[in-house]
């Protein structure tokens, strides 16, 4: 179980930044600002952040089939990595029902 | 009561998943379709018909990817001339591009790049062949007046007020009275993308969509074997 809770902290760590980085400047820059300089360069963002929250997904979904949660957590785990901040909430919940 | 209650249950959960899977299975094809557009994108360009300015191109709208790279024709009447410093052609040669206005028949005010060299604007109904060419982004001169400091037709709105066709056109040729102007043309190749595009970036939405559609698969599966497995 504690790799298990390892991989997944580490998986909800990286698809919070990179919801954050989606969030507030990937897509402010590509939508808000007329700046093609600008959006060549974060262009890697929404690309990055695609494979990172796939990872995510199977890590939650390990995890939490590991920790036999209900379906209904285990859909706001999966659901956590979309949304900026909520996967930082769920990896400390996590790391303070689970410690080793 | 109660068991006819959990069969419709039942279907509804099985509908939704149906109606669910059916969704991110979609999604994932059209992920895949946008990232066959890219790679379509990334090739060389391929040279299409000459069409009319304004079967590709609208004023005040955006220039569409699609638009970009087209030879086109039109006519109209040159309003004013300005030099654009410091720019370089294709074989890296740098002078001073010499832009026109254009008031294009049928409305509309559209920047022409008419040569390297300096010429007289010429006056009449001038029909235009040219490539079209996004607007540049960044000054490639100083701000000066009556120069352009890059080709951009937001430099002039406030000196020429109304509605501007997005981009520029490189002519290729003007004829004036059945009479074509002689002038030496900048030469130009096609744009190439301005901004990358990822085909990855795309693959990484298939994934992701059909990975859900596994998902909810997966869900009625988990929540039985959850059951059995207390």
């Amino acid at each position: 179980m504690k790799g298990v809770v390892q991989r997944f902290r580490v998986m909800a760590l990286l698809a919070g930044v990179m919801s954050l980085l989606l969030w507030f400047v990937e897509l402010p820059v590509v939508y808000l600002l007329d700046a093609p300089e600008l959006e060549a360069k974060v262009k890697w963002i929404p690309f990055v952040h695609g494979y990172v929250y796939a990872v995510y997904v199977l890590t939650a979904i390990h995890f939490t089939a590991k920790a036999r949660f209900t379906i209904k957590r285990m859909i706001l785990f999966i659901l956590a990595g979309t949304l900026p901040v909520l996967s930082f909430i769920a990896e400390r919940r996590v790391s303070r029902e689970y410690k080793f | 009561m109660s068991q006819s209650r959990g069969l419709l249950k039942k279907a509804g959960n099985s509908l939704l998943a149906l109606i669910l899977i059916s969704a991110f299975i979609w999604l994932g094809f059209w992920q895949l379709d946008r990232a066959g557009e890219v790679k379509e994108l990334q090739k060389p360009y391929q040279e299409q018909p000459i069409v009319p300015l304004s079967e590709v191109a609208r004023p005040n709208s955006n220039l569409s990817g699609e638009s970009v790279n087209r030879i086109v024709e039109f006519s109209g009447v040159y309003v004013a001339q300005f030099d654009a410093p410091n720019q370089v052609d294709s074989a890296g040669r740098k002078s001073d591009w010499l832009v026109a206005l254009m008031e294009v028949d049928g409305g509309g005010y559209l920047l022409v790049l008419r040569s390297g060299v300096q010429s007289d604007l010429p006056r009449g109904d001038i029909k235009v062949t040219g490539r079209i060419f996004p607007r540049q982004y960044e000054d490639i001169s100083e701000r000066e007046a009556g120069k352009l400091s890059r080709l951009d037709p937001s430099l002039l709105v406030a000196q020429y007020p109304g509605d501007y066709y997005d981009g520029f056109v490189a002519a290729n040729n003007e004829i004036r009275d059945g009479m074509e102007l002689s002038v030496p043309r900048v030469i130009l190749e096609p744009a190439e993308p301005s901004i990358p595009r990822y085909y990855w970036q795309h693959i990484a939405y298939v994934v992701i969509w059909w990975l859900m559609a596994l998902v909810v698969l997966f869900l009625p599966l988990y929540g039985r074997w959850r059951e059995r497995n207390p």
